[in-house]
């Protein structure tokens, strides 16, 4: 498989993942701030460009944070990578480049979404037009695990998908430190367990949360459904697993490859380790946020790295032997 | 003027050329076309409409696009598409294709004569100057030899039918013709929409091209188990679409310059698991653009060492570098001495007389008829930079003066071709039907290392879709028709 086409894969994955994300991090919002009483207190918009690491950006153009222009800056922007317009248009883009390699079905559903997308603009229902973009994202990834040959092109799209997965979950997790309630003694009121309701929601892990906790929302359990749990599928732990997987599929053919492998696998342990989510949030959740996302940011790092900057030049020495050398790109 | 039958209403001819592909002299339906007309004329406007409707959406979908240039947001569209089909009957197809057959195996040995020994120019049969001179003529390509001595493996030779009705050659396609995967798209689209229409006929089939092109490109080898790749300048290139098509029917890499890496002459692309050496590469970019040692030092789009590796015989390139020196638009003229001089034949298809800006008496021609010429620059494509005399202002006429002047041996001139005209579904004037649209056709062709010629029955028929306009390249408002080739014995083929 060409190292091109590999890393178009691979972004290809992270930008449907990002898509769908963008949609789930609005429709949290949405859930959080839904009771009128309190939303004239709390400013989720803000916290919402923090996570989506827009905050500098939207602030350079615009003086003040309102709920439309946000939700114009976040679907409609074409110059902004966070924007679910950017992030389709690149998919698209992407899938081009790798047209031969995905079925026709998933081209030709990027593709009608693509032509569709500003079609849905009329949509006034914020709701239902992050339903679709969830449906249609989900529906590619469902035509990729049964249309496609599972060789490495999956692969690459699986790993590419599974990373930014991992990464949007810390960012979504993040949404919740950043609306703060107003006095520390809401925390554990009927508003802060409708918040949490709400974030289990936006990632479809209430059901999840139910089967496995029950009805009562501790915020602790949030967190080990999200990160710990290694079978829901949205979680950190999850993601990384398949990540491991991935690259165990897709093999390793030099050092950084294996280097590469072993972090992953290492993260991997740190996972199973048994951390708890009261552990954690007696900690700090947000310093254990970050750390997750470095590392999460560092492998997709070693991914480029590894698989699609280097190249393999063979040089001939004295004694007329062939040797082969990684030479990695800038 | 005759009567007309109740299904010729539906057709509007009031634009139709002398020679018309559907009406003969007398206004009547040529018999290949009559369940054609019988048929639409049962769809009726609506009913056609609504076809064309599927079938252009079905198109984008696809992403059956090109893209245009002068857009800076390189937006894609479709290569507009009329359900309207050409037929053409056996008979007449064979003449085409021994034409093309003819054509391809002249240049081809005139291609290996002037990168070797140049019996051609010493005879005296075309002057050494327009070979020679010609900033097509490419240095690097001397005495090399390609395998079987073959420079042209892919051609689009194109075709027009004037007033008289015949087949003439408009122009040589050498380089890196494109459109074939429309015509083999068009056909699917064809198949979905008039599946009825199409059984009444038996059309014979375009989709085993990828299967031709591939056949020829491993008889470049002599690997068993060729690794083949074709080279694109990449998704903003106008015939990307053509690019990934023909490398994913067959199942062969596409690449773009950055994939390929030559060490110690051999081509190699980078993968995963690192190098991998490549046997046989189709391009789909200008010499010019090859090989930054080579050639324009600034291409990012080559592979420096590219021209090395081909010398070493350790990579077949198709087609060869440096075809351009044979399709050159001066060129063209002398094309039929060429026929004569290798084949010892008349050329089969003829072509339209030609006057050379660099000759003296031509140019004193041209000059003074500039107003009943088309006058095209040798070195362009794609319809650029051409002056149709008769639907140029008078200040476009001086200007294109001007430059013939300045530059005279960058021109060429024909006499104004009444191309063949041919109904076309589209809307005229607000209103949509069958309006009669000037029509080309590009024929392709393969040749392998055997020097063996197969033409892919059909090719591609495109349509100058502004009223009147005789421009029918997809870059200035051009859109196609399928071609539908019947076979020999077709009921309705051997007597159009």
């Amino acid at each position: 498989m060409l190292s091109r086409i590999a890393r178009n894969t691979f972004e290809l994955g992270q930008q449907i993942e990002r898509t769908e994300n963008i949609a789930r991090l609005l429709e949290v919002n949405e859930k959080m701030t839904v009771q009128e009483d309190l939303s004239a207190e709390l400013d989720p918009w803000t916290p919402l460009l923090a996570v989506t690491r827009s905050l500098d950006a939207y602030q350079q153009e615009y003086a003040e944070v309102t709920q439309a222009r946000v939700i114009n800056y976040l679907l409609w922007d074409d110059r902004h990578p966070y924007s679910v317009s950017f992030c389709l248009s690149r998919a698209r883009l992407l899938a081009r480049t790798i047209r031969e390699r995905i079925s026709e079905e998933m081209w030709l559903l990027l593709n009608s979404m693509y032509h569709d997308l500003h079609k849905l603009r009329h949509i006034r229902e914020q709701h239902e037009f992050n339903w679709k973009i969830q449906q249609f994202c989900n529906a590619f990834h469902g035509l990729a695990a049964n249309t496609m040959v599972h060789g490495h092109t999956w692969q690459f799209l699986q790993l590419g998908m599974v990373l930014e997965r991992a990464l949007m979950t810390c960012r979504i997790l993040e949404m919740k430190y950043h609306i703060l309630l107003p006095t520390a003694a809401d925390v554990g009121t009927p508003i802060d367990l409708h918040q949490w309701q709400g974030l289990l929601r936006s990632v479809s892990g209430y059901e999840a949360y139910r089967r496995l906790y029950l009805a009562r929302i501790d915020p602790a359990n949030v967190v080990n459904l999200l990160l710990i749990n290694a079978r829901f599928p949205r979680s950190v732990h999850y993601c990384i697993q398949q990540a491991h997987q991935g690259l165990k599929g897709i093999g390793m053919y030099n050092e950084e490859q294996f280097r590469l492998f072993m972090g992953v696998e290492e993260f991997l342990e740190d996972l199973r380790e048994g951390i708890d989510g009261r552990e954690i949030l007696a900690a700090g959740l947000m310093e254990f946020l970050q750390t997750m996302q470095e590392r999460i940011e560092g492998l997709i790092g070693a991914t480029h790295r590894a698989y699609f900057n280097s190249i393999t030049v063979t040089i001939i020495d004295e004694q007329q032997r062939r040797l082969a050398i990684q030479i990695p790109q800038q | 003027m005759p009567m007309k039958s109740k299904s010729e209403e539906l057709f509007d001819c009031c634009d139709a050329a002398p020679f018309d592909e559907l009406l003969g002299s007398t206004g009547t339906v040529r018999p290949v076309y009559r369940r054609a007309v019988d048929y639409f004329q049962q769809l009726g406007v609506s009913g056609t409409e609504d076809l064309q409707q599927s079938a252009d959406y079905s198109l984008l979908n696809q992403g059956v696009t090109f893209t245009v240039y002068s857009d800076a947001r390189g937006t894609e569209k479709i290569f507009p598409f009329d359900l309207m089909p050409r037929i053409l009957a056996s008979r007449e197809w064979q003449h085409i294709e021994a034409g093309v057959v003819q054509r391809m195996t002249a240049l081809n040995l005139f291609l290996e004569d002037v990168y070797h020994d140049q019996k051609i120019l010493r005879d005296g049969v075309v002057p050494t100057r327009q070979v020679l001179g010609s900033s097509l003529f490419c240095r690097e390509m001397t005495g090399l030899n390609p395998p079987g001595g073959i420079h042209v493996h892919i051609g689009g030779i194109d075709l027009i039918r004037n007033q008289t009705g015949a087949f003439h050659v408009l122009e040589d396609n050498l380089r890196v013709p494109s459109g074939v995967s429309y015509v083999v798209e068009n056909r699917w689209v064809m198949a979905r929409a008039l599946p009825e229409l199409m059984a009444n006929y038996r059309v014979r089939p375009v989709d085993h091209y990828p299967q031709m092109l591939f056949e020829s490109l491993v008889s470049l080898t002599d690997n068993p188990k060729p690794t083949i790749a074709v080279l694109t300048p990449g998704i903003y290139n106008s015939a990307y679409f053509e690019h990934s098509f023909l490398a994913d029917q067959m199942g062969v890499e596409l690449v773009e310059g950055q994939d390929l890496l030559v060490d110690q002459d051999v081509l190699y692309m980078k993968s995963i698991m690192g190098l991998k050496r490549v046997d046989v590469l189709y391009l789909r970019l200008d010499t010019d653009f090859l090989d930054p040692l080579v050639f324009r030092p600034d291409s990012l789009l080559g592979v420096p060492g590219l021209m090395n590796a081909y010398r070493a015989g350790n990579v077949a390139l198709a087609n060869a570098p440096g075809n351009g020196v044979a399709d050159d638009k001066a060129l063209y003229a002398y094309t039929p001495e060429i026929i004569r001089y290798y084949l010892d034949e008349e050329p089969i298809l003829p072509i339209i007389p030609t006057y050379l800006g660099s000759r003296p008496e031509d140019l004193r021609h041209i000059l003074a008829h500039l107003a009943e010429l088309v006058v095209k620059p040798t070195d362009a494509s794609g319809g650029y930079g051409l002056l149709v005399g008769s639907h140029a202002s008078s200040a476009e006429l001086e200007q294109f003066r001007e430059r013939l002047l300045a530059r005279p041996e960058g021109y060429i001139a024909q006499p104004i071709q009444q191309l063949s005209t041919h109904p076309s579904f589209l809307e005229q004037e607000g209103a949509k039907g069958f309006f009669s649209r000037h029509i080309d056709l590009r024929p392709f062709a393969v040749c392998g290392a055997d020097g063996t010629v197969k033409v892919l029955p059909g090719g591609l028929t495109r349509v100058a879709l502004k009223r009147g306009s005789l421009v029918v390249n997809s870059s200035q408002g051009g859109g196609s028709k399928d071609t539908w080739v019947l076979r020999a014995g077709s009921r309705e083929g051997d007597d159009a």
